[in-house]
């Protein structure tokens, strides 16, 4: 079981920084995720903890040790690529079973081993087959079998499942949450679905242009987003933005124009001054459809899931999305009019952090021992 | 409609290969079938498909005063050992190549291959001269140094383009999995390489196994190669044409055989199911 601590961890390629200046501290048992959009440096952050990178400054510590000068072999890692990367000319039960053998492990316990970690994964049936011969899942599921042989400290997966298609990945999703909590080891997992980050971390890090944007729950990401971007990227349908006139504030909320009235947002409003400009960042999802709402827009688009319905809209030259429930009679070009709960809320300066609210989530800090007690 | 469309330009393409074939084989052909008749048929005024073969060439080829069996060994000895360097030293060199992030990489592969471009008439003379000093005249070593410094920049600029269409993945789930850099190259990217192997092999065996201005020029009574021995056959009392169309043979027949061997290797996607 295992720790992790990276310390101001900076990557540098001929001259461009692709990592600023990293900290972490990963606890034992956790499960981590990387998110953030293409490009952010998460996958090179991976491979640096994996030691496939050089560091080019900074500290990273496996339990305590520092591993920079340590080679990929010696890290104690096990690392599932975006591409799988089996060895293509090796049974399955030899791809499971190649870490075991670089270590001279006697072949009858070799087998033991990858027997057992195929009876986890249900691929008992395929050992005798070439990668060739699997499906993506199947091949994903090696992967993973593979990782699990080699008993690591520390599991390592790049983009594990976006080479398969959606209903898979949901699947094995839930396959791998199920894996951690057998396994229970430390994980960190690099993604840039933010379904796969709220779904399975106790941790998401929320990175963008190698610098980390945010670290924290999942709940936590969600009801108290450090800054704009954290809080556009976390939530699906993305967070609706607008700018807003200060009318007044102090440290027991910030008053607001909006088009049907003013409105007042309990967040810290020290440092803010009327006649400010902020952003006021609502989710579609906290949007309320409401015919006495001080809001109106005319639909552009309606998207119909069933269990809850979209609503593009359109107001003057800003755009918002209302998610509302699956039973909306509403059709394209209606005019609605609708409302929010301003602790819902939340507002931006024009640097983009957000102001902090007066009160935390009450989900804010639950953690996913807690989630699982919850269960039982 | 539709399969007449298709059928006009397919039995056009037919032809075109037909006729390119021909082109190709029927001097080949001619060549085999010829080595098989007796002396008075080959040089008849009207050619004869029809005869009845006889082996006396290549009986005469390895049993006379002179026979191949020297010129035979000594070919496949220079062409064999030179390939087998160029084979070793291009995959070590591909493989650097491929993987190490250095400025100006493209560059250096350009110069390396660049090293084949010159014709082999504008370096004979500077290597013979070389040659003389380094005493490698007439020499097995000679020859073999003269086929690799033709054989090693194409080797090395051959092997890179296989060791590119290899994922790095590969190997860095090995190192992952707790092998050495060297561990990693022996057990996953060497037998993925089998088909670069082969293909750059059996090239650079062909370079060598047909070359004639080299051998001609360094070698000696004891180095001589097979396309020496068949210029020897063309003296000024006249040509053996038999013996010289048995020795084409021998020439060429396994070169045909290893050349469409390469073909099944190159088309042969040994990474598929590695990557997705």
């Amino acid at each position: 079981m295992a720790t992790l601590q990276l310390n101001d961890i900076v990557k540098d390629f001929g001259g461009t920084q692709v990592i600023k200046g990293v900290d972490l501290e990963v606890k034992d048992r956790e499960f981590v995720v990387f998110v953030g959009p293409s490009g952010c440096g998460k996958s090179t952050l991976m491979r640096m903890i994996a030691g496939l990178e050089s560091t080019t400054s900074g500290e990273i510590a496996i339990d305590g040790q520092r591993v920079n000068e340590v080679g990929p072999a010696d890290r104690g890692l096990a690392m599932v690529f975006q591409s799988y990367a089996l060895y293509p000319h090796m049974t399955v039960e030899d791809n499971m079973g190649f870490s075991l053998r670089l270590a001279k492990v006697p072949r009858a316990e070799r087998r033991e081993k990858v027997l057992a970690a195929a009876r986890i994964l249900q691929l008992e049936p395929l050992l005798d087959r070439k990668p060739r011969a699997l499906s993506g899942g199947q091949r994903q599921r090696v992967a993973i079998g593979r990782a699990i042989v080699r008993n690591p400290s520390i599991f390592l997966f790049d983009e594990p499942l976006s080479n398969l298609d959606a209903a898979l990945r949901v699947q094995m999703r839930i396959e791998l949450a199920r894996l951690h909590e057998e396994l229970d080891a430390t994980m960190i997992y690099v993604t840039h679905d933010q379904i796969e980050a709220m779904t399975m971390a106790d941790k998401i890090v929320v990175l963008q242009d190698g610098v980390v944007e945010q670290i924290g729950s999942p709940m936590e990401l969600y009801h108290h987003p450090r800054n704009r971007f954290v809080a556009g990227f976390i939530g699906s349908p993305k967070m609706n933005f607008l700018e807003v006139e200060v009318r007044g504030a102090d440290a027991e909320g910030v008053d607001v124009a909006l088009p049907g009235g003013d409105c007042r947002v309990p967040v810290a409003g020290d440092g803010v001054s009327a006649g400010d400009t902020l952003t006021l960042g609502i989710r579609p999802e906290h949007l309320v459809l409401d015919e006495a709402g001080p809001l109106t827009g005319r639909i552009q688009v309606i998207e119909r899931l069933g269990g809850v319905t979209s609503l593009y809209l359109e107001h003057g030259d800003s755009e918002w999305i209302l998610v509302a429930d699956g039973n909306v009679a509403h059709r394209v070009h209606d005019e609605v009019r609708f409302t929010f709960d301003p602790a819902c809320a939340h507002l931006f300066t024009a640097e983009g952090l957000a102001l902090a609210h007066l009160t935390r989530h009450p989900l804010a800090d639950i953690d996913r021992k807690e989630n699982r007690a919850s269960f039982a | 409609m539709t399969a007449s469309k298709r059928w006009l330009p397919l039995t056009f393409k037919i032809a075109l290969l037909t006729l390119l074939l021909l082109w190709t084989l029927i001097p080949i052909i001619w060549m085999v079938l010829s080595s098989f008749k007796p002396n008075t048929i080959i040089t008849a005024d009207t050619p004869q498909v029809f005869f009845t073969p006889t082996l006396e060439h290549y009986v005469s080829l390895f049993s006379s005063g002179n026979s191949l069996w020297p010129y035979l060994l000594n070919s496949l000895f220079i062409a064999g050992t030179s390939t087998l360097i160029a084979v070793v030293l291009g995959c070590m060199a591909g493989f650097g190549l491929s993987r190490i992030r250095i400025k100006g990489k493209q560059h250096l592969a350009f110069w390396i291959i660049s090293t084949r471009m010159a014709p082999i008439a504008a370096v004979i003379v500077p290597l013979y001269l070389l040659f003389r000093y380094l005493y490698l005249l007439d020499t097995h070593a000679g020859l073999i140094v003269a086929y690799l410094s033709f054989n090693l920049p194409f080797a090395i600029w051959l092997m890179t383009a296989f060791f590119d269409d290899l994922p790095p993945d590969l190997e860095e789930a090995a190192m992952i999995d707790g092998a050495t850099k060297f561990q990693a190259f022996r057990h996953v990217v060497l037998p993925l390489m089998t088909p670069g192997l082969v293909t750059t092999a059996i090239l650079c065996f062909i370079f060598a196994w047909n070359d004639y201005a080299f051998a001609q020029t360094f070698s000696g009574p004891s180095t001589q190669t097979i396309p020496i021995a068949a210029a020897q056959l063309l003296t000024q009392t006249g040509i053996d044409w038999g013996k010289l169309l048995a020795i084409g043979t021998i020439v060429v027949c396994p070169m045909a055989i290893a050349g469409l061997l390469v073909k099944r290797w190159l088309v042969q996607g040994l990474t598929l199911g590695a990557v997705k």
